[in-house]
């Protein structure tokens, strides 16, 4: 692996050139918010973000997406991604799309996904905000972000740049790079080992504890107690950078001869989420409380993945936390308290 | 715009794992007044090729897919046979077809019936209502290979007289050696001359049943915990009992989540488990 240095007037040529000639998507800020957007400009890049309101898998799994357009009787699929370059990715957010990537690429691959999901090179960066309701310093620790093309870290005077892949090194011709000094790689280490001590949220446990305890939980009366106050809305599903559950319907066109058959985003949190009709007018509904589903993403996040992703299917943004109404997803929370019971 | 700007594999024109396959109706028949009996043949010719207790995403381009199970055994290939329930927007439009029509299918999805650990073997099939039209896959491949299984037993339950289903075959089935059919209505009318009562009855009104049993469940959700007590009671053990289990699945390819029990995806993992597998699972039953 080569690590590169750019200064910081060198960095702002840099991302200049590579508007000019790439799709260009990073965290753009959004009135009081950031969100990965397009940049168009320099300045549109905002490298000092804490969290975006959603997570890069936007990119790659949109909130709603054509799956096949029909002609009638025919069908025609709609996999066509345009190559992009996704800039300022924090490490929470690599581990999450690492995640995605594997799931959506384990038995049977889906190039809805996995299209958008190649043609992207990935360059992180490393966190210089954290958001009051981050904890990635102490989830998953075990599990290493993977799966990206290259990272920065911004120290005195400009950026470390590591190239991990030939995709991240294609982009050197666009910037005035030199090797990276043994001294600008050590203060790279030391800003990205010094953010994971800032989070003020913590959980208090291993992976590996967390996992057990949790699992032994589902009789616990935690689960409908704090799904009290829940208003089954899953914006905590919408807003997690691991969650991929998704509903798929058909339209029609205004002609009513075309249409589309496309999915969208959908959630365990939801009422109807794991209904099933029966006939006759009859549903069953296999999470029928509130408290049975909020457990549900609990224990997808904290237990049931673990083997399969080498950990908890939680990376520690805080975006849950941020937007839940009621303030009861935050996972640090419910979990820290189970340890306790 | 091409991928002509990254090393990617994409500018292959990569499958779409959600594309349906063109299937033609060649016959079809009303079960009961819901229940609709439908023939169907690959439009490119290519032989059913499947196993007993898998099933196919039955999708009509405009309003959508479900998940439905193959309901005739694969040792007839020239054509299929599967049953769709109207209850909603994609099962109300499935029953306007008629012969000739076309059907959009994907599949064969799921893991299907043991057929390994049944064979040799006594086997029990129970069925509740619809849930007859899965298990009919096995239940006539196993009557295709009579000599390759033992003895056969198959308790079939239905609401009252008239949602019974495929009475041509329990009357076919009645005649043979070595098979047994015992039927009941959960309530009778002045028709109906055989057993009436939930469809564990049956249990005390056969000796063909015993501990080393295969047996196969497939009902509505509320059935399952109470067959389980029986053969609990016949000591049958929890990795003998296989339940082919009904949930949203709503990909069929283990991505979008409805189906999930737990840790499992009824779509990838199942829809048939063993029971043993699954006694852990909280969500199951």
């Amino acid at each position: 692996m080569e690590t590169k240095f750019i200064n910081e007037s060198g960095f702002q040529d840099f991302v200049g050139k590579l508007v000019e000639s790439r799709n260009l998507v990073g965290p753009v800020a959004k009135r009081n918010k950031f969100v990965f957007g397009e940049i168009n400009k320099y300045e549109d890049l905002r490298l000092d973000y804490d969290v975006t309101l959603l997570p890069p898998k936007k990119l790659f799994f949109p909130p709603k997406q054509d799956i096949l357009k029909f002609y009638g009787q025919k069908g025609e699929s709609c996999i066509d991604p345009d190559p992009q370059i996704l800039l300022g990715v924090h490490f929470y957010d690599i581990k999450a799309i690492d995640m995605t990537d594997l799931l959506f690429r384990e038995n049977n691959e889906d190039y809805n996904y996995l299209a958008n999901r190649e043609c992207t090179t990935i360059i992180g960066s490393n966190i210089q905000n954290v958001h009051d309701r981050a904890f990635f310093g102490s989830v998953g620790t075990e599990v290493e972000p993977k799966g990206h093309d290259g990272f920065l870290t911004k120290i005195e005077g400009g950026y470390v740049f590591e190239i991990i892949t030939a995709k991240a090194k294609e982009l050197l011709q666009f910037g005035d790079f030199q090797d990276a000094n043994e001294n600008q790689i050590k203060q790279a280490e030391k800003v990205n080992a010094e953010v994971l001590t800032k989070c003020s949220e913590k959980l208090n446990n291993t992976s590996a504890e967390i996992n057990k305890k949790v699992r032994n939980s589902f009789d616990s009366k935690i689960w409908e107690k704090t799904a009290e106050d829940c208003f089954s809305c899953g914006s905590c599903n919408i807003v997690c950078p691991t969650c991929y559950c998704f509903d798929v319907q058909d339209d029609w066109y205004l002609d009513q001869e075309t249409g589309v058959r496309a999915r969208s985003w959908d959630g365990c949190l939801k009422e109807d989420f794991s209904e099933v009709s029966l006939g006759q007018g009859s549903i069953e509904n296999f999470r029928e409380t509130r408290g049975s589903r909020y457990r549900h993403r609990i224990m997808r996040k904290a237990t049931y993945l673990n083997e399969k992703l080498g950990g908890p299917a939680c990376v520690g943004c805080g975006r849950c936390s941020s937007v839940c109404t009621s303030d009861i997803a935050d996972p640090v929370n419910v979990i820290n308290q189970i340890m306790e019971e | 715009m091409s991928c002509e700007n990254c090393n990617c594999s994409s500018q292959a024109n990569h499958e779409n794992i959600f594309m349906p396959q063109e299937a033609k109706i060649i016959k079809t028949k009303m079960s009961t007044a819901s229940e609709k009996r439908f023939w169907v043949k690959w439009a490119d010719g290519s032989q059913a090729k499947f196993q007993p207790g898998q099933f196919l995403e039955v999708s009509l381009f405009g309003y959508g897919e479900i998940p439905i199970g193959y309901a005739s055994s694969p040792t007839f290939k020239d054509n299929f046979e599967i049953v769709i329930r109207a209850v909603g927007r994609v099962s109300n439009a499935l029953h306007k077809l008629q012969k000739g029509d076309s059907i959009f299918l994907r599949g064969p999805l799921g893991n299907g019936f043991p057929m390994k650990s049944l064979k040799n073997n006594d086997v029990l099939v129970v069925a509740g209502g619809i849930g007859y039209c899965p298990t009919r896959s096995l239940v006539n491949y196993i009557l295709d290979k009579r000599d390759e299984f033992g003895e056969f037993t198959l308790f079939y339950g239905a609401r009252s007289p008239k949602d019974r289903m495929f009475n041509n075959d329990f009357e076919r089935f009645k005649k043979m050696d070595g098979v047994n059919v015992l039927e009941t209505v959960d309530k009778g009318d002045e028709s109906w001359k055989g057993n009436v009562g939930v469809i564990t009855t049956l249990f005390h009104k056969t000796d063909k049943i015993n501990k080393n049993t295969r047996v196969i469940i497939c009902g509505p959700p509320i059935m399952y915990k109470f067959v389980i007590a029986e053969t609990d009671k016949l000591g049958i053990p929890h990795s003998n009992v296989y339940v082919d289990l009904e949930r949203r699945m709503k990909c069929g390819i283990g991505k979008c989540g409805h189906c999930q029990i737990n840790d499992k995806y009824v779509c990838m993992d199942g829809p048939v488990f063993k029971y043993s597998e699954l006694e852990d699972r909280e969500e199951a039953f």
